[in-house]
């Protein structure tokens, strides 16, 4: 009996201790975790989101999903988040690891919001062979062309935009590229805004038409700085075409420097401000000039015998 | 003030008061000493500041986050312990309070020094304190930067005014009496002294004068400290987000500065033999009004730290959570137990407001006032509003570098320097108003 008791201790412990060991290397995510599911729908748009999410955020390590051409860290290389060993982990897995990280890999759980992650995870599903209900992105056979031309067309009247995507073939004959996706960017003071719409694919003869929002405020004139540009260079580098186009409603621009107020330049200060700070300076100042001038007739009193 | 406890009577005549005070200013052999010991410290930490001139900032402990450190925490006391000045010669000196005849010049003196130092320690914390003039030149209406350089120049002003003018008569003593005195000095009297010999046009014109700067001062000295408490409250930090942070800067600063006071009357006493003017009296009503402005900074204190650590209000919560039981608790907790709890307590005893106790706790107190500016300063600059993650480890964490505090160690020898020379040259007691405040006759001859 005692000698069965010391055996079942003993198995406990190395059990104990080789799980510790194991867990050292590889990640914890908690059950309750592990069990939420993506919120966002594996829809075109989402999966076009979470795609440019991860060509900002993840790809200067991970590389593109299924090509394994991660950046070569040691000790731990980033995972292919692509690969299908990968990718048979829940959605909250996946979404708990990206949030807390692990050794080279980030922790961004403050940095990109949850949606964003979601999307990201939305993007890397679209690769999972084992998805039920697989988002089917119609494949699209271009046929191999040089010369790739991006074209803009402008409908100031209607505030459309129509972009046409074209290359020469082997034959000569200049071709639509269909199915590439397509972004067009509008310049705001920080960063660009995404104008694209639903759904920016060219369609079979090369074309994407998109509509410009009614309400954004472009400069005196109503001027804004487009940038039209094929979404993923993977294709045929970077083709992009920068545009100054009429097309924001005009807005006389204030410049929150130009008024009086508190985080103004000095030139701008309030003038209550002003006011007290000299006000307070000359009066106390003045006292002391005031009394420093009569320290100049303490000698001369030495004679007066009053 | 009749419930004053009967003054033994001495018997001292004018002679006597003189001697007394002049003697040991010329005939000490310590202070050369301690003087060349000051300086030796400040040449080797000279040395210190020297290399974070050339080398920059980055040889200090300060990072992004903690970008003031332990340069404006001594900053920030330097200017609390110069607030004794106003306290002692202006504001009792109004209320013609007379037992701090004997000591508000050694009070003034403080202050003179302290305020002084505090304003270089601002060049010592800049990178490139070559360009400290455009703080003026460009400084913006709006920034309490500004304000602060302003009222810490006029403060001191006033405060060396205040110095100079009560000691026209005494100038005019030293240069009758001390013959022995170098050529300069006897030069410097003469200027200072402006012909003064106490006829009663000269007294009147003169006292008028000061109590015009008596007045003067008390806005000035509350202005000081409030405007550099705005240099934190003016900013959306927790821990410095709050109204009171003014008044609490005030009351801290008449703690700070009347135990700076207590201990340099005990040296002065005891060294320059001055028991029979820096008396137990003295002491003893320090004692209480030391009591006194610690009831009000504790009534402060509870107020900064209660009312918000009722609320816990989201930001707040890690930063008092720190400080009352966090990584900051000991520094927080000594710094109001022994600083200011713990000397009430002891000092409501009559037993430790004699000259030795006394000079003890406030030690303590000073030492407590140091550490409190120190948790002050800090721990807020370790919490940023924003979430930053993955910054350098050196960036979340604060330990001054040996050179930040050899610079430290440097600004409080400069301190001492600048008290010891000015009681060196100066009689650190008043000579005539100790005489007239006893009903002795004065005279000075031209
Ligand atoms: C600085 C380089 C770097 C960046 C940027 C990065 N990762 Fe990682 N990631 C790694 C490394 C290294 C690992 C392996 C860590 C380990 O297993 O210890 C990893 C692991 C992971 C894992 C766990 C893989 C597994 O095997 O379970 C996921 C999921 C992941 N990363 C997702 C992301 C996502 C999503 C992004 C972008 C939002 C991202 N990573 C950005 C370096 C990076």
């Amino acid at each position: 009996m005692k000698n069965t008791m010391k055996n079942i201790a003993a198995l406990f412990l190395i059990f104990v201790f080789s799980g510790s060991v194991v867990n050292a290397q590889g990640w914890t995510v908690p059950a309750s975790a592990k069990k939420k599911q993506n919120p966002y729908e594996a829809t075109s748009k989402n999966i076009s989101s979470g795609k440019k999410i991860y060509n900002i955020q993840c790809k200067s390590c991970h590389g593109d999903p299924t090509m394994a051409n991660m950046l070569p860290l040691a000790p731990v290389a980033p995972t292919d988040l692509g690969a299908q060993n990968f990718l048979i982990q829940s959605d909250g897995e996946i979404f708990y690891k990206v949030n807390k990280g692990q050794g080279a890999m980030p922790a961004f759980e403050k940095t990109i919001s949850d949606e964003d992650k979601w999307m990201v995870i939305a993007f890397l599903r679209s690769f999972d062979k084992n998805k039920k209900v697989k988002q089917q992105v119609a494949e699209v056979k271009n046929p191999e062309v040089t010369d790739v031309k991006l074209e803009l067309n402008v409908n100031e009247a209607d505030k459309t935009m129509l972009a046409k995507l074209s290359g020469v073939t082997k034959k000569g004959k200049r071709v639509g590229l269909q199915g590439i996706e397509m972004s067009f960017l509008v310049k705001r003071s920080f960063g660009y805004l995404d104008v694209s719409g639903e759904d920016p694919y060219t369609n079979e003869s090369g074309d994407v038409q998109i509509q410009f929002p009614k309400d954004l405020p472009g400069d005196r004139e109503g001027q804004v700085n487009m940038l039209v540009k094929v979404t993923d260079d993977a294709f045929y580098g970077n083709l992009e075409e920068k545009r100054v186009v009429t097309l924001g409603v005009p807005t006389d621009p204030v410049n929150p420097l130009d008024e009086r107020a508190m985080w103004g330049t000095r030139a701008n200060a309030p003038i209550w401000i002003i006011v007290t700070f000299v006000g307070g300076v000359l009066a106390i100042w003045s006292v002391i000039f005031l009394v420093l001038f009569q320290m100049i007739k303490l000698p001369k009193l030495a004679k007066s015998k009053d | 003030m009749n419930d004053l406890p009967k003054q033994k009577e001495t018997n001292l005549s004018f002679e006597k008061i003189k001697k007394d005070i002049l003697h040991p200013m010329q005939n000490h052999k310590g202070l050369e000493l301690w003087i060349v010991f000051l300086i030796t410290v400040i040449s080797v930490c000279g040395w210190a500041y020297y290399i974070q001139l050339k080398d920059g900032l980055g040889v200090t402990g300060m990072r992004d986050y903690v970008s003031w450190g332990l340069y404006i925490a001594n900053f920030v006391f330097f200017v609390a312990v110069s607030l004794v000045g106003m306290l002692i010669s202006s504001i009792l000196g109004l209320l013609r309070i007379d037992w701090i005849t004997p000591i508000s010049r050694i009070a003034e003196i403080i202050a003179v020094a302290f305020v002084a130092v505090a304003g270089l320690v601002i060049v010592l914390d800049m990178g490139r304190p070559d360009r400290v003039l455009n703080v003026m030149i460009h400084g913006r209406f709006q920034s309490p930067i500004l304000w602060d350089v302003t009222v810490i120049t006029t403060y001191l002003t006033v405060s060396a005014l205040l110095l100079i003018l009560p000691m026209i008569p005494d100038l005019a003593i030293c240069k009758k009496e001390l013959t022995k005195a170098s050529p300069i000095m006897k030069k410097l009297y003469n200027i200072l002294s402006l012909g003064y010999i106490n006829t009663p046009a000269q007294h009147k014109h003169l006292h008028k004068m000061i109590r015009t700067l008596m007045v003067l001062i008390v806005p000035i000295g509350l202005a000081i400290h409030t405007v550099t408490s705005w240099l934190f409250a003016a900013t959306l930090r927790n821990g410095w987000d709050t109204t009171i942070f003014g008044p609490y800067f005030v009351a801290g600063a008449f703690v700070a500065g009347s135990a700076a006071l207590i201990i340099a009357m005990y040296f002065f006493r005891v060294n320059y033999k001055l028991q029979d003017y820096i008396t137990d009296l003295q002491f003893d009503k320090m004692g209480k009004l030391l009591v006194a402005v610690c009831l009000v900074y504790l009534y402060f204190n509870l107020n900064e730290f209660l009312v918000p650590g009722y609320k816990m209000k989201t930001g707040d919560d890690i930063h008092l959570k720190e400080l009352f039981y966090g990584n900051w608790a000991i520094m927080f907790w000594a710094s109001q137990l022994l600083g200011n709890i713990i000397p009430i307590i002891l000092l409501v005893n009559k037993k430790f407001r004699k000259p030795l106790p006394i000079m003890i706790i406030s030690l303590f107190v000073l030492a407590g006032a140091w550490f409190k500016r120190y948790v002050i300063v800090i721990p807020t600059m370790l919490h940023p509003h924003l979430p930053i993650q993955n910054v350098p480890e050196n960036f979340v964490h604060y330990y001054p570098s040996a050179i930040e505090i050899s610079v430290t160690v440097l600004s409080f020898a400069l301190v001492l320097l600048i008290i010891t020379v000015l009681s060196k040259i100066f009689p650190v007691v008043p000579i005539v108003e100790t005489a007239e405040s006893k009903g002795i006759e004065v005279k000075i001859e031209a």
